[in-house]
């Protein structure tokens, strides 16, 4: 009996009250380990930046009792989730039958809103300090920092995530959460560009091909201030994370001489490209496979510039508001399930850091070192950290400066 | 503010009908507007602390003094030509139109109305990106131009001020034409022909009987132009390019990249200053061509 | 002046209305392009629209924007209408204050007036945004625009004319109501309609404002457009256009507008 099929078993029996329910379960004897869960998540409404209990309950037969007679080996005890859910991410960026698909099995209604780009889901996330009333986003990885220090986030119960077994080896404990204690990895990407080889013939390899006055006006840049600086950072020597002001002059200096070469600093390059107003764009390795998707693989190149470039990723956060936590838990759990993983990559091109996924993710992302570059390729990738105010304002003058 | 000029009864029926009229527009926008302006007018003197949070501790003009940089002169540049090129494109657009509506609807006035509007019962970014299927290098003018064989290289038409201006235009066009409409639309028409007689030219009519006459709504349409221009950052997002961003777009990356409320909260108070001082060039000039004085 | 517009000129106001519906026009083919990005066409399909009944996200964001949309039509027509027609027709100290305070919010930029009321409504009352907070917003950056419309209307109604009205016989409210209000009907339909198209199109007040459940359609789309346009969206925007323009049509042919007009030519009569 999995843990799946134990939840299912828990939600026919949705309607009991909680004290019902909690009556039960302690008649049994497993009120111990639950308790701690239930008032964790009653709290929660109150008092949000409660943190629950991270002590895993302890796994047994005991809750076999609690559920039909056929659920023999349930392996943990399992609260009562809400029956709602509410999802803040980009709108599409997630596998076309997910919402459906966790709408069905746990019977728990999925409010998912969207947001116009990434600041405006940082302003929305941080406008109350405790997630805006989501129970899920999907932040970069590069603001856990902040987040955790702000207490912005709740730390994950990893008893209530059975399905994290299937994060790969590197997954298991990211340099920006060790141990995944308060976000679960969701996407990860790499940084290139992409040509078309109908106008640009060769393998192109460098960075300097963004700045090739060859390709003048037929260039997007991403409208991304850090990825602009590692872009040209990378070509200079330099780490993408200097905060020093002689490194950043030189890297504002680079790129002040590609300004007059560009077509746009955006954020639609996927359309501008496959629509044929450029040859060349700056973007994330999904976004090369939206591009295949449109055009065919025959039309577009993509390349990790050999100076080095850039690694990311998203994670699925529980903010410390969030009103409807065990339904998040459970959202998570859904979303590291191999199949569900799988469906989410193959819809929108990122990879996931999930191993169970692998095998039934398209061969085409899984067997392109571009898309899914072997260990040692993304070993010399380097993560963008977190800046402080004062640095990231370094960032943002000459960001100005440069874009007026 | 809603006492009576005049202590005589009538002057106290017109407060209190004042009162009951105009009261509950202002507080609303005391309450909703004025008070949350003020909040922004506090933090544009704050700064951002070590720990991402808005700091008031030692409130100064700095954010000020940094906006003024001259890094941002081009910016501010762009912003002043595009709104003053969208007015007058829309004006000149929309002023023949209002008239011919007015004169020739007839029984159709309301309805050719309606379609100057229905564009814009869809959104704004679905009719700027079908802007972008027209101009774009494989889009609807190249393919044609090419195929008539104007051109053998497709234009750069996205992506430059061209589209930008044309974009705000397209945007701001019915905003012109229905104060412009009105206007024109209560001419006394018995005037005109006076001015025809007297001038004995269209043409001398015009500038002298009409013009004047429906000089209110240039004006009215003319604000109702340049003002939102000046702040739209959108369109020069959407259609322009790397050459093409305003003050509008720097004070939008100042508060979502660059996360820097109180500065941005300071550049965009210094956009409303030079919107106003726009605002009043663009009166006292119009007057002065048109009308003469 | 003669019955007959110059060929000039009923030339150039056709191309005018062929370059306001040329992005309609293209909509409305895109909406039928067998692909799922819009701007290559690949072969005609009408999948986009069924597809449409399944998306749930797209429906929600529609929802959302018509109540909105619906609420801020109301409520700055109501006290935009009564702002304008207080300016035009009395006189009263601080009036000139007002008329200043009407032009403040169409000169702020969009963004500070976002953040403004997001610090507003989360700092002051811990709200997190919702439909009821996004129509807030909305009233106040249309109340303006219908003041405006609706004042320069009023300007130019000849006060005689309920004056007139009174001395027949008619009570203040009587005269308002039979003489003022349908000569005014124009253009507070005018600025109703502004006060739509606005909130209708609002993304970056909107955006500042939205909560829980509250993603209203331009946020929706724009968020999209990040892994391409879908023809989706142009379907949706397609029924939009063919559903207001029936409706319009439909009033029109019956006359709904009618006393607009015949006000309106009364007025031009009548001054």
């Amino acid at each position: 009996m999995t843990f799946d099929q134990a939840l299912n078993e828990q939600l026919a029996r949705a309607h009991w009250t909680r004290r019902e329910f909690l009556a039960r379960v302690a008649a049994f004897g497993a009120a111990a380990a639950l308790t701690q869960l239930l008032v964790a998540c009653g709290q929660s409404g109150s008092s949000p930046s409660s943190v629950p209990a991270t002590t895993a309950p302890t796994p047994g037969g005991t809750t076999a009792a609690v559920a039909t007679p056929e659920i023999t080996a349930a392996p943990t005890p399992v609260p009562t989730p809400e029956k709602e859910l509410y999802v803040l991410n980009w709108d599409g960026y997630i596998g076309e039958h997910t919402i459906d698909k966790f709408q069905e099995k746990y019977g728990i209604t999925v409010t998912y809103d969207n947001f116009v780009d990434e600041a405006g889901q940082i302003s929305k996330l941080t406008s109350d300090g405790k997630g805006g009333g989501y129970d899920i986003s999907y932040p970069a990885s590069t603001w856990m920092a902040q987040f955790v220090s702000d207490g912005l986030v709740r730390q994950i119960d990893h008893s209530l995530i059975p399905n994290l077994k299937n994060l790969s080896p590197a997954w298991q404990s990211p340099g920006y959460d060790p141990n995944n204690q308060y976000s679960v990895p969701n996407f990860w990407w790499t940084t290139g560009y992409a040509w078309n080889p109908k106008k640009i013939k060769g393998d192109l390899t460098s960075w300097a091909e963004l700045w090739n006055p060859a390709y003048k006006g037929r260039i997007y840049m991403l409208d991304d201030v850090r990825e602009c600086f590692a872009a040209a950072a990378f070509q200079l020597g330099l780490s993408p994370n200097t905060t020093s002001t002689t490194d950043l002059d030189a890297i504002l200096a680079k790129l002040e001489e590609q300004k007059p070469l560009l077509r746009d600093y955006t954020t639609d390059h996927v359309a501008g490209f496959t629509g044929g107003d450029v040859d060349i764009t700056h973007c994330w390795s999904g976004d090369w496979v939206q591009m295949i998707y449109t055009d065919g693989s025959e039309n577009t190149k993509y390349v990790i510039p050999s100076e080095g470039s850039i690694k990311g990723n998203d994670v699925m956060i529980i903010p410390s508001g969030a009103p409807h936590p065990i339904a998040a838990h459970l959202w998570i759990d859904f979303n590291l399930d191999g199949q569900i993983s799988a469906d989410n990559t193959n819809y929108i091109g990122y990879m996931g850091p999930n191993d169970a996924a692998l095998p039934l993710i398209d061969t085409y992302i899984t067997e392109d070192p571009r898309l899914n570059p072997p260990a040692e390729e993304l070993a010399k990738l380097i993560e963008l950290q977190y800046l402080q105010p004062a640095d990231l304002d370094q960032y943002t003058q000459r960001w100005l400066a440069l874009k007026a | 503010m809603t006492t009576a000029v005049a202590p005589s009864d009538e002057g106290r029926r017109r407060g209190l009908g004042a009162a009951i009229l105009v009261l509950p527009g202002v507080v609303w926008l005391g309450v909703f507007f004025l008070f949350p302006l003020a909040l922004i007018a506090v933090i544009s003197l704050g700064a951002v602390d070590p720990s991402s949070h808005i700091t008031l501790a030692n409130p100064n003009l700095d954010n000020y003094g940094n906006a003024l940089r001259t890094e941002y002169l081009p910016a501010f540049g762009r912003s002043i030509y595009y709104s003053v090129m969208t007015t007058v494109l829309s004006l000149g657009i929309g002023y023949p139109v209002a008239y011919w509506i007015s004169r020739y609807g007839g029984r159709r006035k309301i309805l050719l109305l309606i379609l100057v509007m229905l564009p814009f019962w869809t959104s704004y970014l679905i009719r700027t990106y079908a802007w972008m299927i027209i101009l774009r290098d494989n889009g609807v003018v190249n393919s044609l131009l090419l195929q008539l064989g104007f051109i053998s290289e497709p234009l750069r038409l996205l992506n430059t001020d061209l589209s930008v201006i044309l974009g705000m235009t397209y945007g701001f066009l019915p905003f012109a034409i229905l104060p412009l409409y009105v206007s024109i639309d209560r001419l006394d028409h018995s005037l005109v022909q006076a001015g025809r007689d007297l001038y004995a030219s269209g043409r001398g009519a015009f500038l002298h009987v009409t013009l004047p006459l429906t000089m209110p709504g240039l004006i009215a349409a003319g604000l109702l132009t340049f003002i939102p221009a000046l702040g739209d950052y959108v369109t020069p997002d959407v259609l322009g390019g790397a050459q093409t961003n305003t003050i509008a777009n720097i004070v939008q990356t100042i508060f979502l990249s660059g996360r820097d409320w109180p500065a941005g909260s300071a550049l965009g108070f210094l956009l409303m200053a030079v919107t106003i001082a726009g605002t009043l060039l663009a009166l006292r000039s119009l007057r002065s061509e048109v009308i003469g004085t | 002046m003669t019955g007959k517009p110059s060929r000039w000129l009923s030339a150039f106001a056709a191309l005018t209305y062929a370059f306001l519906f040329a992005p309609i026009v293209i909509l409305i083919i895109f909406s039928f392009n067998d692909s799922r990005r819009t701007f290559v066409w690949q072969g005609f399909t009408v999948d986009w629209y069924p597809a449409l009944f399944h998306n749930r996200e797209v429906l929600h964001a529609l929802g959302v924007t018509m109540q909105v949309a619906v609420v801020a039509v109301i409520g700055s027509t109501i006290l935009g209408s009564l702002l304008g027609l207080g300016l035009a027709r009395l006189r009263f100290r601080g009036s000139g204050a007002v008329q200043t305070l009407l032009l403040l919010p169409i000169i702020t930029p969009e963004i500070i007036m976002g953040i403004s009321l997001l610090v507003f409504f989360t700092q002051l009352f811990g709200l997190n945004g919702s439909i009821a907070q996004i129509a807030l917003a909305h009233v106040t950056f249309c109340i303006s625009y219908v003041a405006i419309t609706v004042r320069a209307r009023a300007a130019n109604l000849d006060p005689k004319l309920e004056e007139a009205a009174r001395d027949l016989g008619a009570s203040a409210w009587g005269a308002f109501r039979h003489v003022t209000l349908p000569l005014l009907t124009p253009g507070i339909a005018a600025g109703a309609m502004l006060a739509f198209a606005l909130s209708f199109d609002d993304l970056v007040v909107t955006s500042f404002n939205t909560g829980v459940g509250s993603t209203t359609l331009p946020i929706n789309i724009y968020s999209a457009i990040r892994f391409g346009v879908t023809p989706q969206i142009n379907a949706i925007s397609t029924i939009i256009v063919a559903v207001v323009s029936i409706a319009l049509l439909v009033a029109w042919r019956l006359g709904a507008f009618r006393n607009a007009a015949r006000a309106a030519v009364a007025e031009a009569d009548a001054t």
